[in-house]
């Protein structure tokens, strides 16, 4: 090193820096940063850091100062208008100092921020959930769910001591009518940069057990209007749109509906709200039943006094038609009867005089009958003797011609033709009755008998 | 949820006997028979409305078995 060479102190150098920087940054600069980390110290003062990202790459980056003051004004104005508080992770317009410290280095000053640009950022990105959510079809994907007929068992999501969740255990709980609901509390944070996470968190630990409940509330109130950005978040309206089980919103507050009521069932204003609208679907189930008694009651009276009356009527006109029909029957017995009398007097006529009348005929047929057999009989009497005389004669013929037969057929008559019969021992001489030579043999004629002795015999 | 169908069966029949019995096209043989039915309809319908259901303890189970 040179000797005469100046030297400085780092001071000098730090200080001249700063001199330098001071009359070249003289105003104060718009500049459009994503606030990375807030950085707020006990002091109240924060230190945020402070970037820019092309493609998701740091293209730059510094640190930035909030002065307690400045931090406390701005902050104010934010809640105000944005219902935010200064939010990490945002992209913000803000007006800044360059600086440079002597000991702290280069940062930016920051002066002010932007509330409408914030407010603007905002709006954005809930135009931006609304439709992606569309685009995806998920929009009333939540409200097409069938809406359970009793709503009976409820799961909770809500700050532990939260108002809005003792006004909303409040109404269902002490209600009149004795209705019963099953609760189940899933507490998470409601507002602020941790909401939107925590309630992710419980909704996923919902599903897992969804059987055992027919709808999940979220209510929020009493924790004012701020931080309610984080319904507009994209990834909780996703999770609430496309949840299994009818999601139904209390989250209380006047500002414009943020997405996750709008995705959800139902929103209601307040927690007390969703209370009473729990307690009328009950009513809805209720009335009807209550009415079906009455109408039942009424109807089967009027059923039952109607059907008495037609028996009453029935069974009248049961008597006088019974009454009316016995009366035209005898009617008709009597006229049978007397017709049936008449009938029976005239046929007896009739047939007696009929049978007279055969009687005569038979008796008169009997004498003629009679009298022809008498008839018959002489005849057959005077008949006899002639008859008699006439069979008489023809026997006496034939017997005199047979008496004439046999008289021609006698062996006398025979021999007094010339024949003669020839015996030996008083037998006819035959094949059975031969003679022999010096037999006696009889010769008998019609006037003698001869007596001759065999000499001779020739066989023929 | 067995039990859930069931109660919405049962409003769901009660309210056709209401209507049958209203519009009269039930006879006096069957009208006993209805109000019956109705009657117990009405009786597990009423239950259902003040009757406590959910068990805490099986919910926390359940939930720390699948975390």
């Amino acid at each position: 090193m040179a000797e005469n060479q100046k030297i400085f102190t780092l001071k000098q150098v730090v200080s001249s820096i700063r001199k330098t920087i001071e009359e070249r940054y003289q105003q104060l600069y718009w500049v459009k940063v994503e606030m990375h980390k807030l950085n707020r110290f006990a002091s109240g003062h924060c230190f945020p850091e402070l970037l820019q990202k092309e493609d998701g790459r740091i293209v730059a980056q510094i640190s930035g100062t909030i002065w307690s003051h400045n931090y406390e004004r701005i902050n104010k104005r934010f809640i105000h208008l944005v219902k935010e508080p200064l939010k990490e992770d945002t992209t913000l317009l803000m007006q800044v100092k360059v600086s440079f410290h002597e000991t702290y280095g280069m940062s930016l000053q920051i002066v002010d921020i932007d509330p409408n640009y914030a407010l603007g950022e905002l709006q954005r990105e809930r135009q931006e959930t609304l439709k992606k959510l569309t685009k995806e079809g998920l929009i009333n994907a939540n409200q097409h769910l069938n809406f359970p007929l009793l709503p009976k068992r409820v799961a909770v999501i809500s700050a532990e001591s939260s108002k809005g969740l003792s006004d909303f255990m409040n109404v269902i709980e002490s209600n009149t009518w004795g209705y019963q609901f099953f609760t189940f509390l899933f507490p998470a944070y409601l507002q602020g940069d941790n909401a939107s996470g925590s309630i992710i968190k419980q909704l996923d630990a919902i599903k897992r057990v969804k059987s055992h409940f027919d709808i999940v509330v979220i209510v929020r109130g009493g924790g004012g209007e701020v931080g309610l950005s984080c319904y507009n978040e994209y990834q909780l309206c996703k999770v609430i749109a496309s949840f299994p089980l009818p999601i139904l919103t209390g989250i209380g507050h006047a500002t414009n509906l943020t997405v996750a009521e709008m995705v959800s069932f139902r929103n209601s204003i307040t927690p007390t709200e969703l209370g009473d609208f729990l307690i009328q679907a009950f009513h809805n189930f209720s009335t009807p039943v209550t009415n079906a008694i009455k109408s039942i009651k009424l109807h089967s009276k009027n059923k039952l006094t109607e059907a008495r009356a037609q028996f009453g009527t029935s069974s009248q006109s049961f008597k006088h038609l019974t009454k009316q029909y016995l009366t035209n029957t005898n009617h008709i017995l009597v006229q049978h009867g007397r017709k049936l009398k008449t009938e029976v007097r005239e046929n007896l006529f009739y047939n007696r005089s009929k049978v007279l009348r055969l009687q005569e005929h038979s008796i008169t047929s009997s004498k003629y009958r009679l009298r022809q057999e008498q008839e018959t009989i002489e005849r057959v009497k005077r008949n006899i003797p002639i008859l008699y005389k006439q069979t008489l004669n023809k026997t006496a013929i034939e017997l005199s011609q047979l008496e004439h037969s046999i008289k021609l057929m006698d062996p006398l008559n025979v021999l007094k033709r010339g024949y003669s019969i020839t015996t030996i021992n008083g037998k006819t001489i035959g094949e059975n009755n031969s003679v022999e030579l010096g037999d006696k043999i009889t010769t008998k004629t019609s006037t003698f008998k001869l007596v001759s002795t065999i000499t001779r015999k020739d066989n023929d | 949820m067995t039990k859930e169908i069931k109660y919405t069966d049962a409003f769901e029949e009660l309210q056709q006997i209401v209507s049958d019995i209203e519009d009269g096209e039930i006879t006096v043989d069957e009208l006993s028979i209805k109000v019956k039915r109705a009657a117990e309809l009405i009786k597990i319908c009423k239950s259902k409305l003040t009757s406590t259901e959910g068990d805490v303890n099986d919910i926390l189970k359940e939930l720390e078995s699948d975390a």
